[in-house]
């Protein structure tokens, strides 16, 4: 699309270059803006608001950005999609996945964090058997073998439990087996799982293991571009984050607008649930590092943390280039009191 | 003469027969449902589990547009990946039919291409077409022309090679046996694999959906699974069988229509 649009304006430049050279100014104009696409890593909901809202109140544009955002969907690899250059920005699972992808050599890198901390929490009745980190021996807990699976191990190592020694399954959608006590312990994020089981349980009746209690952590939902975007358009990135970072606070500001702006979108959500949603996001988003350098910061020592982990349990072969995965310049072009709330 | 005074008989009572098989589904959609409300009230069943069909109803209800617009965008995908898949499968086996070589070279390479699971399949096909309507048709496409070329084949190698013969005899081309006998013969054949199509290539659109999309059945019966709202899950369901028995039916009528001396059903 954009080589055509390029080739038609050069084409139009050169017609025109032959009738005078005061009418080229034209096509310059209309090139200024460019095609652009945001990967989400899944469906339309408050955990995207902040690019949503900056669509919807035209932040891109302002910026000079066409902007389409593709929601994405299990099975769907962001980083691909981002380093094959079928979209040009990707909102991906998290430092694990950058990892995961630069291990295997995808040209891509990480430009900003939004979840600064661990967004999932491992829940366990209170009335139950496991009141501690050191009760899940020989307990029944599911979790996902995407990343949180290491988590928990590094968890259980740091109280000197053998994650053999537990009995660890993969997650499957639904929580229902928690709630019915099936499972001693299950794996919750934060903005989703732990609403349900919140319903469903009563806030009051659970427990809940928060990863950096045990000094694990696991930064995750990483913007990132392919190696050719950020070598070849520095100034493309660099007015997205500043147009995203616009559309975020506006969504913090006004919650509800944003809320109306995403059930527009996507109507048959439940309004409770994407409110629930959008604070527990605010919170991860704003933690850590970001209280003080504000939205999308890269902190590399929790980012470093979460390199040492995969490392140790031989998910990726060997620790990656921090400063080859995550380029903070970006992010850092935008002062830390624009980026504040 | 005798058969003539059949068929016109025929005629006059298919009218109301063709209302009552259009009606019949949904007719028996309603019983059913009726009979599940009863059950599920009587029985106490979480709606966990399963939700009163009531409460289905009053959840599509509350946004219809979202399901409308899913059931158009769906339908679209279905329809033209559905028609794509039954052209090319009926070519297909016109090709291998004609030329025993081809068939020998590529047929096992059609029947390799369905044993790749659509699921593997259709994150490529997201690479290839991106987010549209076109890249969800295509995998309904893929997944539902084997069943045509399969079926249009078997319908061809019923047909009596004497009959070919005959006609050879009074000089016809391989066009005007193809046209007068071959594709009449299959035409039953084919019917029942353009049946079965429909409904894989329904499939193909909502698995398609799958692959990130703001519209249509799929994301809808993801958004709904993932944020544990079963009433949104089985209010998805329904809109879908709906959609698959209005295409199921649609090719019904098109195969009484144009295969009137079929017999079966």
């Amino acid at each position: 699309m954009l080589n055509r649009r390029n080739i038609l304006a050069a084409f139009a430049a050169a017609v025109l270059g032959f009738q005078g050279f005061t009418m080229t100014a034209l096509p310059a104009a209309a090139q200024d803006v460019v095609n652009a696409s945001l990967r989400l890593k899944w469906l339309t909901q408050a955990q995207f608001a902040g690019f949503y809202v900056a669509l919807e109140k035209g932040y891109y544009k302002e910026e000079g950005i066409n902007l389409t955002i593709n929601p994405g969907g299990p099975n769907l690899l962001t980083e691909n999609l981002v380093a094959t250059g079928a979209d040009t920005f990707g909102l991906s699972g998290g430092t694990d996945s950058v990892f995961a992808a630069r291990d295997k050599g995808m040209p891509i890198v990480c430009i900003g964090v939004a979840h600064q901390v661990t967004p999932f929490v491992f829940v366990s009745h209170k009335d139950g058997p496991v009141q501690t980190v050191a009760d899940f021996k020989g307990k029944k807990i599911t979790t996902w073998f995407t990343g949180a699976n290491h988590v928990l191990s590094a968890m259980l190592s740091k109280v000197g439990i053998d994650p053999k020694d537990a009995d660890i399954q993969p997650q499957q959608v639904s929580v229902t087996p928690f709630v019915d006590k099936q499972v001693d312990v299950v794996t919750a994020t934060r903005y989703n799982e732990l609403y349900v089981i919140n319903q469903r349980v009563g806030k009051d009746n659970l427990n809940l293991f928060v990863p950096e209690d045990s000094g694990v952590s696991f930064p995750r939902d990483t913007l990132i571009v392919s190696e050719q975007t950020a070598a070849e358009k520095p100034e493309l990135v660099e007015k997205f984050l500043r147009a995203s970072v616009k559309g975020w606070k506006d969504a913090f500001a006004n919650e509800k607008e944003a809320i109306d702006i995403i059930m527009k979108i996507a109507p048959t959500l439940d309004r409770a649930q994407q409110e629930f949603m959008l604070s527990e996001v605010k919170t991860l988003m704003t933690a850590g590092k970001a209280s003080t350098d504000g939205l999308f910061t890269i902190d590399k020592d929790a980012v470093g943390s979460a390199n040492g982990l995969l490392a140790q349990y031989g998910v990726i072969s060997k620790p990656v280039d921090l400063d080859a995965a995550f380029n903070p310049s970006f992010i850092d072009k935008i002062p830390a009191g624009e980026r504040r709330l | 003469m005798s058969g003539s005074i059949a068929y016109a008989a025929n005629l006059s009572v298919t009218p109301a027969g063709r209302i009552y098989a259009a009606v019949k589904p949904i007719l028996w959609l309603a019983v059913g449902l009726l009979a599940v409300e009863v059950l599920v009230m009587a029985f106490e069943i979480r709606p966990y589990y399963l939700p009163r069909p009531s409460a289905i109803a009053s959840g599509i209800m509350a946004t219809p547009g979202a399901y409308l617009a899913g059931l158009w965008r769906t339908f679209l995908e279905t329809a033209l990946g559905f028609l794509a898949g039954s052209v090319f499968g009926v070519v297909m086996a016109v090709v291998f039919h004609r030329w025993l070589a081809l068939k020998e070279l590529f047929f096992p390479l059609f029947i390799v291409s369905q044993t790749i699971p659509v699921i593997a399949f259709g994150a490529v096909v997201v690479l290839w077409f991106g987010n549209t309507l076109f890249a969800k048709a295509v995998i309904s496409f893929y997944i539902s022309f084997l069943p045509v070329t399969v079926n249009t084949l078997l319908g061809f190698s019923s047909v009596d090679p004497r009959q070919v013969q005959l006609m050879r005899s009074f000089g016809a081309r391989d066009g005007q046996i193809l046209r007068r006998l071959y594709l009449p013969a299959a035409l039953p054949q084919l019917f029942v694999a353009l049946k079965l199509a429909s409904s894989l290539a329904l499939v193909g659109a909502i698995v398609g959906e799958w692959f990130g999309d703001t519209t249509g059945l799929g994301v809808l019966l993801l958004q709904a699974m993932y944020n544990e709202n079963v009433v949104g899950i089985w209010a998805t369901i329904v809109v879908s069988a709906c959609l698959g028995m209005g295409l199921y039916s649609l090719v019904s009528f098109a195969e009484r229509k144009i295969v009137f001396w079929g017999g079966e059903q």
